[in-house]
Formats: structure tokens, sequence, C-alpha cells
């Protein structure tokens, strides 16, 4: 939660990927969803034989809401030298998906390393991918609930409630609560002064 | 005398619905906390006999939501959080995500020289520390202790140096959006002097331990195998993927930081298995020897260690109090941060593990909207359910320790 003495200076733009100048860090394509799994099945035609990285963003504010982010890598298939690979063409696809529960191709089947990154879009995002052999959480525990990276999902839960402190009945500072059976001063006072005196008979005998 | 009552059924293994139980296989999970999975990594093994038939590895287990908390933290802030994902590694997450950060603010060339032949300085030196603890811990997982000692006692030297810029032993915080942070601090080349000079030696002895032993090369030779297309459908990089032949490496094919002005090799190896990728790394930590005794010489120049933009860069702290606007930037860089224009942009660096990058989204706030990495440890370990069926369960220890993952960026 941000406090005060942290302001936050929050932007104002709803899509920044559309307003972003050429950086030059990638060939950008965007997609819609219906033509996501024909544009994919033709550049792994292509020969961008390296799915580099799958994820998503979530912008709240806009429709569609989530972006499935892929960065590919054309890579030689084969032994190939330093000259041979040179400087392989990296591409960015974007790919808008919307609803509550929204829905998405998997591309397992043409690069397998989509495997668990489709999973933990799954797993952080709430994004199903249909065709996906095996989709289920993978970093957050099997039985959670809720979508962690989405921006309405809180960073902290709620305050736990505050454990009873271990209170004992004549401490004036501490607000008393009900001690566990006999554990109240008298009761530790006596314990005490029974060890010491067993431990005084022990000794002298 | 009762006896206290026990579950008549016995329990469910933890993911029954990964593994079957057919014919005369049994499941076994090993891990998370087996001494040989580096970290908390589990794998559900379905076995014969001690033949693996599947593995599936399960992660999770050191999720800490790094991403989602960088997301609430200023830009200069969320580098703290961010080197904490590949904690054997720091410098390298935290210059890739520079990197990107300064890409998005369209400062990428305005970097002055020594700060990038400082940053070239940190990144090589967190390489070979990070190649020491792998080949100490890889040499312990299959029996050879000794090698473990020397690995360290080389590393804890490169800590020296990393603390002594940074001022903290593993996560220094030194290389920050527009330069690094303080210029290196009296001292500092004499204690480089020195640790060029142990280098190769210290090389030497490693090599010694253990590339020609019979038993180290029994163990490793053919094993995990990858051929070149394998490697590229399951996303492998780094030496790992050098290993397999493909000689491609960040620094050569999308260079960073000034890293085509310096000469040094791209070893590779064709065979593909675990002596390989074992070589590889060996003449990794060499070539980086290389490029540091070219750093040294360059490190004789003095000039700016960060971009002249206050606005961005925090002036020298001994300037708040001779300078009124010294003092305001400070003030402002520290209680409000900076914005940085909208847009997208993706980095990446050749981390120890492979092809480490980071694409960060700015919707132009002073938080950073969203910032993806891709972690070369979760694509290099995914590999491992492709490559373990079919040998042995000592072997699977061989090919974790081969692929070198590390569970802070695994796991995130």
């Amino acid at each position: 939660m941000p406090s005060t003495q942290t302001p936050s200076i929050t932007g104002l733009a709803t899509d920044p990927t559309s307003l972003r100048a050429d950086i030059g860090d990638a060939e950008v394509r965007r997609v819609d969803l219906a033509g996501l799994r024909a544009l994919m099945e033709e550049l792994h035609a292509q020969g961008y034989s390296m799915l580099l990285d799958l994820g998503a963003v979530d912008y709240p504010q806009r429709t569609p809401r989530f972006d499935i982010v892929y960065h590919l890598l054309a890579m030689p298939v084969k032994a190939s030298s330093l000259a041979e690979v040179g400087t392989p063409k990296r591409l960015r696809v974007l790919c808008g998906v919307d609803g509550e529960q929204p829905l998405c191709p998997s591309v397992m089947d043409l690069w397998p390393s989509a495997d668990w990154a489709e999973r933990e879009v799954y797993d952080l995002f709430g994004i199903s991918f249909t065709g996906h052999a095996d989709l289920r959480r993978i970093q957050m525990p099997y039985d959670w609930e809720g979508d962690p990276l989405r921006k309405d999902y809180p960073l902290r839960g709620p305050a736990r409630d505050r454990a009873p402190r271990p209170a004992f009945a004549l401490k004036s500072n501490v607000v008393a609560g009900a001690p566990p059976s006999g554990r109240t001063l008298e009761a530790l006072q006596a314990q005490v002064k029974a060890a010491r005196e067993r431990s005084a008979r022990e000794n002298e005998g | 005398m009762s006896t206290t009552a026990r579950p008549t059924t016995p329990p469910e293994p933890m993911a029954p619905e990964v593994v079957s139980r057919e014919g005369n296989s049994m499941v076994l999970s090993m891990g998370p906390q087996h001494p040989s999975t580096h970290g908390v990594l589990q794998i559900m093994l379905e076995i014969e006999g001690e033949t693996v038939v599947k593995a599936e590895p399960e992660i999770g287990y050191l999720h800490t939501g790094i991403e989602k908390s960088a997301e609430n933290l200023f830009w200069t802030q969320a580098q703290t959080v961010i080197e904490r994902m590949d904690y054997l590694a720091p410098e390298s997450n935290a210059l890739c995500y520079a990197l990107a950060a300064e890409r998005l603010l369209g400062i990428e060339g305005k970097i002055p020289d020594r700060a990038q032949t400082i940053r070239v300085l940190f990144s090589e030196l967190t390489r070979i520390a990070s190649h020491c603890v792998w080949l100490g811990t890889h040499g312990i997982d299959i029996g050879a202790i000794s090698v473990f000692f020397y690995c360290f006692d080389l590393r804890e030297n490169l800590l020296d140096l990393q603390e002594a810029a940074g001022g903290a032993r593993m996560h220094p915080n030194y290389i920050r959006i527009g330069g690094v942070n303080g210029d290196l601090p009296q001292g500092f080349l004499d204690r480089f002097d020195a640790l060029l000079e142990k280098f190769p030696g210290r090389m030497r002895d490693l090599r010694g331990l253990l590339q020609a032993n019979p038993i180290f090369q029994d163990r490793t030779i053919d094993v995990g195998t990858l051929t070149p297309e394998e490697a590229v459908r399951w996303n492998v990089t780094g030496p790992a993927l050098r290993a397999s032949g493909i000689a491609y490496d960040v620094r050569r094919a999308f260079p960073y930081c000034g890293f085509e002005n310096y000469e040094f090799e791209v070893p590779t190896r064709t065979e593909g298995d675990a002596y390989a990728r074992f070589l590889v790394r060996l003449d990794e930590m060499e070539e980086s020897y290389k490029i540091l005794k070219q750093v040294r010489k360059r490190l004789d120049t003095p000039g700016a260690i960060a971009i002249d933009d206050p606005k961005i860069s925090a002036p020298p702290k001994e300037t708040i109090a001779l300078s009124m606007e010294a003092l305001i930037h400070h003030f402002k860089i520290v209680s409000e941060g900076f914005r940085i224009p909208p847009g997208d942009a993706y980095a990446s660096v050749e981390s120890p593990r492979g092809e480490l990058g980071y694409y960060i989204v700015s919707d132009g706030g002073n938080r950073p909207y969203r910032i993806r990495t891709r972690p070369p440890s979760l694509y290099n370990l995914q590999v491992l359910k492709h490559i373990a069926p079919g040998n042995l369960i000592a072997d699977l220890v061989v090919m974790i320790g081969s692929l070198d993952p590390v569970f802070g960026e695994v796991d995130r």
C-alpha cells in the first residue's frame, strides 16, 4: 500500500504500447485474437525457431484488457558459428485478449518451451490456453484463489488478526487476556521456587 | 495402554495427476529438500528400478512475487528486489533492468564510457563468481568435495571487490539507471590487480582437479545430451546452448555496454552433453578473464560514472552540503523518484545462465507498470523433462547440475 511519504504518480497512459516511439529493440507486430494462431504458424514456418519468452500485461482501463506478449528469435537450428548466428531477427508479437476468463490458443505444439510460460500466465493472470496439454498452476499453490499479477489483486492480504499477547495477570502495562491454564505469575513463581529448592537439596545430598 | 489412532488410508501422492502408477513403475518425489536440487526443486519421478520413465519438475517453492513487488516501488527502488532474482549474479539482473529502463528513457547512447567499463567489469566478475558456485556444487553432486573449497575461495575474492565498490557482498545495488553508484573506491585497482594475478593459477587448479579426472568424465560424458534442434525448440540459452554447437551469445548478437569493442571468443562445443557444458563454462571463465584484463587498461582513464542528468542520476552525495540544487535533486529522487515516458521496451544481457531479458512497460508514472522477466533458468530447467527419461536417477543429479538453475530466478 503506497504510504503518504512515497507519493505515487500514476501515469495517464491507458495503452502505453500504442504511444511508444520506435526504440529499435525488436520488430513489433500486433495481432487480434482470431488471427493469432495463423500468424504464429506462419512465423514458425518462416524460421522463428525460438520462442524466447511469453508473458502477459494487464491494462484494466483498456479493451481488450490483457496483452499476451511473445518474443520470437530466428535462430539457426543446426550447429553454427558466431558469424552464422550473426544478429538473429527478434520479433515481438502483441495479442489482446479480453474477458473475466480470457481464452487464448496455445502455441505449445509449435514451440514446446511455451509449456511453462503459458502455465505461468494462466497461474498469475488467469488466462487459459486452449490446446495446452497440462494447464495447471505453476508458481502458486494449486488451491490458491485469485490471479496475483492482475492489477486489481492487492499487494498485501488483510492484516492478520493479532495473536493474543502472552499476558501475565499481575502486569499492569499489558492488557490481561485469559492466561493459559495454570500459567499465572504466581504459578510460575511457585514452579521456579520448587525447582530451586530441589536443586539445592540435590547439591547438599 | 491405548494406541493413538492412525489414519487408515495412506496419504495421497503430492500431485497424483502428474504421473501415473502403472505396470512395474513406482512414483518417487525427489526434493524439494534434496541437496542436489540446488535449492527448492521437486521432481515427481516415475521410475522402473533406477531408470527414470517420466520426470515432472515442480517449481514455485521459492515464489516471492518479485514482479508484483516491483510494480509497487519506484523505478530506482525496484532495482533492489530485482537483484534478488538471480542471487548468484545480481549485477547481471541490475544491468539488464537498467538497460531496459534507459531504452525507454532514450538515454541509451548517453552513458559515459567509464560507467560502461565499470558495468562490463562487474558483469564479468559476477559471471566468474556465479560459475565458481556452479562448479563447486556440481563437483559436490558428483562426489568431488575439494573443488568446492577452491571455488569458494576464488568467489570470496570476487565478492570482496563487489563489496568494496557497492558496499554489500551479495546484493551491492551498484549498477543504477543512468550509470553506476559512485566511482571505484581507493585501493580498488590494487585489489583488482591482485585478483588478476591470482586467477590463472587458480583456474589451472580447477581444471586440474576435474577436467581429466576419469570418474568425473565417466559421470558426465554422454549424459543429458541435447542436440542443437532440441536446444532451440526448448528455448535453452547460454552455456547449455553453446555446448550444443550454436554460438549464440547476447554480448555478440545484441552488443550492450560496448562489448563490441572487447576481444573475446565465444567458446562452443558440439557434443551437447554435461561434460561439454562443463568445458564451455570453464572456457567462458577464461574469456571473462581476458575481458577483465582489457577492462583493467581502460580503468586508468578517469571520467564520469553516470549520466549528466540530475533528474535521473542523483548528484554526488558530498555536493549536497554545497549546492542547493543538488540537495533538491537528491530529495526529489529519494522521495518521489522520476518518471519514465510511456512505452514498452525489451532489453537482454548474457547472464551466466543464458539470455536474461526484461520486458518493461511504463505508463508514464514513477513506478514500473509491469516488469516481465525472461528468466534463463526457467527455460533451461524446463528441458529436464525432455532429457531425463531413460536415464538413471544418479544421472538426473548430473543433469540438474549441468543446467545450473538458480531458483530465485526460476520462481521469482
